[in-house]
């Protein structure tokens, strides 16, 4: 699964801890999905949905390789 | 979403207070049989094992139970600090949570077959008495280095 978490933070000026913060996770996790190393929870991914105000769809995209 | 089985933050530290002394005697209990007389009972035990003769069930044995309290210690406050909650134990600590727990079994058990095969009399005891405390040890270690690396890993971006 692709995300868009690096480009949504940028464009909302924010540090990875300052979203952290927001979405009541580590700094760590933050890094490890925008990396591709983790694929957040449903209850994460609309909780950065609704920080970033948009829809999850548009921050998460399904890959070829989410089907096999 | 809160994890109910995890013990609250705050008891880590005193888990590790804990710990580090406990080894450190127990190791001096092990290696250099260091068992202070004061420590010397009259104790309760399920079997009476004798030597000669047939043991029988229940019943009181001399022992020296300072090994026993340093057991006892060791296998509390590794459990206290393996499954303390983190300062944020978020979705993806529990994640690689349970991913050390099932690497720590998958090594403690590869060295016990490696053991099993390969040691015999006393050596293979020796395994085994470490083997009760290597598990969570293993699991400690992997867990407390993962985390370490991915802060480091985190620091590093921006």
């Amino acid at each position: 699964m692709k995300n868009s978490i690096k480009v949504e933070r940028a464009k909302k000026n924010m540090t990875q801890a300052t979203l952290a913060d927001l979405a009541k996770v580590s700094r760590q996790t933050i890094n490890a999905m925008e990396l591709g190393k983790y694929v957040p929870s449903t209850v994460l991914a609309l909780r950065l949905a609704k920080i970033f105000e948009v829809e999850v769809s548009e921050i998460f995209m399904l890959e070829d390789v989410d089907w096999e | 979403m809160k994890l109910q089985y995890l013990f609250p933050n705050k008891y880590k530290k005193f888990g590790w207070i804990l710990l580090i002394p406990s080894v450190i005697f127990g190791c001096m209990n092990l290696f250099l049989e260091y068992e202070p007389d004061f420590f010397d009972f009259n104790v309760p035990t399920i079997f009476v094992d004798k030597v000669f003769g047939n043991g029988h069930f229940f019943g009181l044995v001399e022992n020296n139970i300072f090994n026993e309290i340093l057991g006892v210690f060791v296998i509390i406050s590794s459990l206290i600090v393996a499954f303390s909650r983190e300062k944020l134990e978020d979705e993806y600590i529990s994640k690689i949570r349970l991913e050390s727990l099932v690497w720590a079994v998958y090594l403690n058990y590869a060295i016990l077959i490696i053991s099993f095969l390969f040691l015999f009399d006393m050596t293979f005891f020796w395994v085994m008495i470490f083997n009760m405390f290597t598990i969570i040890l293993f699991f400690i270690i992997r867990f407390h280095w993962q985390i370490y690396s991915l802060k480091k890993a985190s620091e590093n971006e921006e």
